[in-house]
């Protein structure tokens, strides 16, 4: 808002959110930044950063930069998505400035806990700002917090009571923030233990120069061969080697176990504060939460409904969104043919018509069924019921080598595969998580979606079954299951071939159920909507336009095209026309003039016939009728089969040029060159083509079928949807000559290769980042490409021998 | 003294300690698992594993496997 006036010497102030998972941390951190927020990825490493301004009126030229930090209970650190947690806020984080004030974020009805978390948070000397959340449901459970006192023990940290998901109490959160922004580092209680202490010390003497906080070096000391330990070996070498194991020994042989040094301390004292605070009834009261559990995660009960929730939304993707991508499409075609009123024939208007918008368009169609996707999603990871999910199938995974924690990666990959990938961090055994991102680009994510909608729209029957189920959310569902099925058995071989695991954890926090905020899930909603069309006007957009060209040039004339055809079918009449009446007199020269009259009487019969059928089946009854005739008939026949093939074919003219034009540009060329090899799945050169066009992105596919079926179309004829150009395609050569391309055995191949490929390059990036190595991602695309190719080769052989 | 892991649903306890220091030990503190506090086994998932705990107001979800880890002194 005030970017112009921005004061471009002062530094930008950094405020950084943190807390544990499920605190609500997220909702404060979209309270505060509204829609100004941007998702991007921190420097050099792939956890999602959100980030997001605010301004205040006591710094009016100013905005300050929030940052979301990722929820951790620790600042130790063991993953690398917790690593990024920790030295975001040890300020030793390269490309990031250190944060001038932390909020953090705490669950007051889990304040033991949380205060372990802040103790640590303390150490950082950052001046912090505590939130207090849900102390509403707090003050439900009768649990009363002196926040004075809390304020007091904690050093003076303001506390400020939240009841997040009201945005209650954000204001005075917000004022605290900007108020400490000048404060100075504070500093901090030296409460760890003698040797611990000491240790910190020599380490500091160790490199002086180096400017590593103080809850920075306790990171180094008591993560054993965590991420921190790693990097300061790095820098200090061998002389830090020796002195960290030093240290360590000594702190050791006081406490026992290294960590005891720091747990026991941390957990003493924040039992202190802990009683000193609150006031609480002693009977733990049955809350909401248990009693909903009691169905929700019941042995039998619990995975029933997990599924049939599964199978609810996918079959209100479909039925939701029908109404509303009627109005999508609706506009796209008004803008369609109000551009081609406009100008004139052309390139020009065949690109922006044909590519630019029957190719964005028919991706944008989508749009309702993202939104309904991600709304369900957004709830079901607010509520939280996700952890539930991962609980509740746990051991179904792991005997084929996942892990109820592989679960929730998997499940936000039906989103997208990408933010499921980049969810695996928070799997701590390596080989477990390699498993799954090695098989979660097989979940059924949103790109899928528009292509299994409309083969599904088109090919697959609407019927419904006692008014709950239709087929057609039948097929949705089963294609969901496939994507599963496939992954359970590839991550079966992965376990028993290259990734021999070892037994994973599953540790969890089970968090009380919450009721979703409409503005938290709005956001997230809008979002990714806005990442979709981004997409769609990017990527989607400049592949169309290849595809366009490709399928356009080389361009041959549509008018001389015709006009040549135009003759060459006059020809073939006239040609007709002179055998016949040689024929007929040499056929005739034995017949009386009565004969030659009847004759000429039967063969007018033949004038008034429209088919090809109609005109054998009269000849048929004539000649068993008039035997003797025989040989003039059949005659009159085939001329008048002639005549008829030539006004049929002089009807489809445009279509035939249409046909030839696309048949002969580079795209044509390419596709029936590969034909052959697709054909034991059903396709066409069409479909290859369009398969092929979409390896970048799967949602292509919808741009490519509709701008090479609009090209390839009858352009004066009124513009018919994509799904009626896919149902009335044809083959155009080969044995099955005039037959419909698109048959139910067609459209499920089809689906099944997208259900089974990978055709997403940005999951192929994604996961070349996250391993470190170039070799997952060629192997994910060559084994999900050749599972792919088997996959619709089968379904299409098998429907197709059953005569479907 | 008795395993979290060799109780029954619906009894509880007290936290005594852990039988080894590792990320699993640590990683239970942090959660909430603090030698001294009450402790409720609430249920089994399906197939039995893995179960569910309430540690104060917590819930948490862990495998047998590592309630193997934590020492237990039955409520009487």
């Amino acid at each position: 808002m005030h970017q112009a006036t921005i004061d471009k010497t002062a530094k930008q102030k950094v405020v950084a959110i943190c807390g544990n998972p499920n605190c609500g941390k997220t909702t404060i951190f979209n309270y505060i930044t509204g829609l100004n927020q941007q998702v991007g990825n921190y420097p050099g490493v792939t956890v999602e950063k959100i980030s997001g301004k605010f301004s205040h009126p006591s710094l009016p030229n100013q905005s300050i930069q929030l940052i979301d930090i990722p929820g951790t209970y620790s600042l130790s650190a063991f993953t690398p998505d917790e690593f990024i947690a920790a030295s975001v806020l040890f300020g030793n984080f390269t490309k990031m400035d250190k944060p001038d004030v932390i909020i953090a974020i705490i669950d007051a009805t889990n304040l033991e806990r949380s205060l372990y978390f802040l103790l640590q948070v303390q150490q950082t000397g950052i001046p912090v700002v505590v939130g207090l959340n849900m102390s509403d449901l707090a003050a439900k459970k009768k649990i009363k917090i002196d926040r004075k006192k809390l304020s007091e023990l904690l050093g003076g940290m303001p506390v400020v009571d939240l009841i997040g998901n009201r945005g209650i109490g954000v204001d005075e959160l917000k004022e605290e923030a900007v108020h400490l922004l000048n404060s100075d580092l504070r500093t901090v209680d030296k409460y760890y233990s003698h040797e611990t202490e000491n240790a910190v010390e020599e380490l500091i003497q160790l490199n002086p120069h180096e400017d590593r906080s103080r809850a920075h070096l306790l990171r180094i000391i008591f993560d054993a061969g965590g991420p921190a330990e790693e990097q300061f070996l790095q820098i200090e070498g061998e002389a830090g080697e020796k002195l960290l194991a030093e240290i360590r020994k000594k702190i050791i042989k006081e406490h026992s176990y290294l960590t005891h040094a720091e747990t026991s301390v941390l957990t003493k004292k924040s039992e202190e504060i802990f009683n000193q605070v609150i006031t609480k009834p002693d009977v733990a009261d049955k809350t909401n939460t248990e009693k909903v559990d009691r169905y929700l995660l019941h042995p039998v009960l619990g995975p029933i409904i997990l599924f049939g929730l599964m199978y609810f939304v996918f079959q209100s993707i479909f039925s939701w969104a029908e109404p509303f991508m009627g109005i999508i499409e609706q506009f796209f075609g008004m803008i369609a043919s109000s551009v081609e009123g406009m100008m004139a024939e052309g390139p020009l208007r065949s690109l922006l018509t044909d590519g630019v918008i029957g190719g964005v368009g028919g991706v944008l169609v989508f749009i309702p069924q993202i939104v309904i996707l991600f709304f369900f999603i957004a709830i079901l990871e607010d509520s939280g019921y996700m952890p539930r999910a991962a609980f509740l199938v746990d051991r179904m995974f792991r005997w084929c080598g996942l892990s109820g924690k592989s679960f929730i990666p998997m499940l936000s990959s039906f989103a997208c595969a990408i933010p499921g990938i980049m969810a695996t961090r928070t799997i701590e055994d390596k080989k477990l998580r390699f498993i799954t991102i090695m098989v979660a680009p097989l979940m059924t994510c949103s790109a899928r979606l528009p292509v299994y909608a409309i083969m599904i729209a088109a090919f697959v029957p609407y019927k419904s079954y006692f008014g709950i189920a239709n087929l057609q959310g039948l097929t949705l569902t089963l294609l969901y299951l496939l994507g599963i099925v496939v992954a359970v058995i590839v991550s079966f071989i992965l376990k028993k071939t290259i990734f021999k695991t070892e037994r994973g954890t599953f540790l969890m926090e089970m968090p009380s159920y919450k009721v979703p905020t409409a503005k938290s899930v709005l956001i997230r909603v809008y979002n990714r909507v806005k990442h979709f069309v981004v997409r769609a006007g990017t990527v989607i957009m400049a592949i169309t336009i290849i595809i366009w060209a490709l399928s356009y040039y080389p361009h041959q004339d549509g008018e001389a095209l015709t006009a040549e055809r135009t003759e060459e079918i006059n020809q073939t009449i006239a040609l007709s026309e002179m055998n016949i009446d040689k024929e007929f007199n040499s056929l005739t020269t034995a017949f009386s003039e009565a004969q030659i009259a009847e004759v000429s009487r039967l063969a007018s019969a033949f004038t008034a016939v429209t088919s090809q059928e109609q005109l054998s089946s009269i000849a048929d009854s004539m000649i068993s009728l008039y035997p003797a005739y025989n040989e003039v008939i059949s005659l009159y026949k085939s001329h008048e089969f002639t005549k008829l093939e030539a006004s049929q074919a002089l009807n489809n003219l445009p279509n035939e040029v249409a046909g030839t034009q696309i048949r002969s540009s580079y795209l044509g060329k390419a596709g029936k060159t590969i034909e052959p090899f697709f054909e034991p799945l059903g396709w066409d050169w069409k479909i290859t083509v369009s398969v092929l066009a979409s390896f970048p992105a799967r949602e292509v596919i919808i741009a490519v079928l509709g701008t090479i079926y609009n090209l390839g179309s009858d352009i004066d004829e009124e513009s018919t949807s994509l799904i009626d150009q896919m149902r009335q395609a044809t083959w155009e050569d080969g044995e099955k000559a005039g037959m419909k391309v698109f048959s139910i055995p067609v459209a499920i191949s089809i689906m099944v290769f997208f259900a089974l490929c990978c055709q997403c390059g940005a999951t192929l990036v994604t996961i070349k980042q996250e391993t470190k190595h170039w070799g997952y991602p060629i192997g994910v695309f060559v084994y999900m490409t050749t599972l792919a190719y088997l996959g619709s080769f089968a379904a299409y052989q098998i429907l197709t021998s059953v005569g479907l | 003294m008795t395993f979290l892991d060799k109780m029954q649903p619906g009894q509880s306890g007290k936290v005594v300690g852990f039988t080894d220091d590792n990320r699993v030990s640590r990683r239970l503190l942090e959660l909430g698992v603090i030698p001294g506090r009450a402790i409720q086994y609430i249920r089994n998932a399906p197939l039995n594993d893995p179960m569910e705990i309430q540690v104060g107001h917590c819930c948490l979800s862990l495998r047998h496997a590592e309630a193997s880890l934590i020492t237990i002194e039955l409520d009487e």
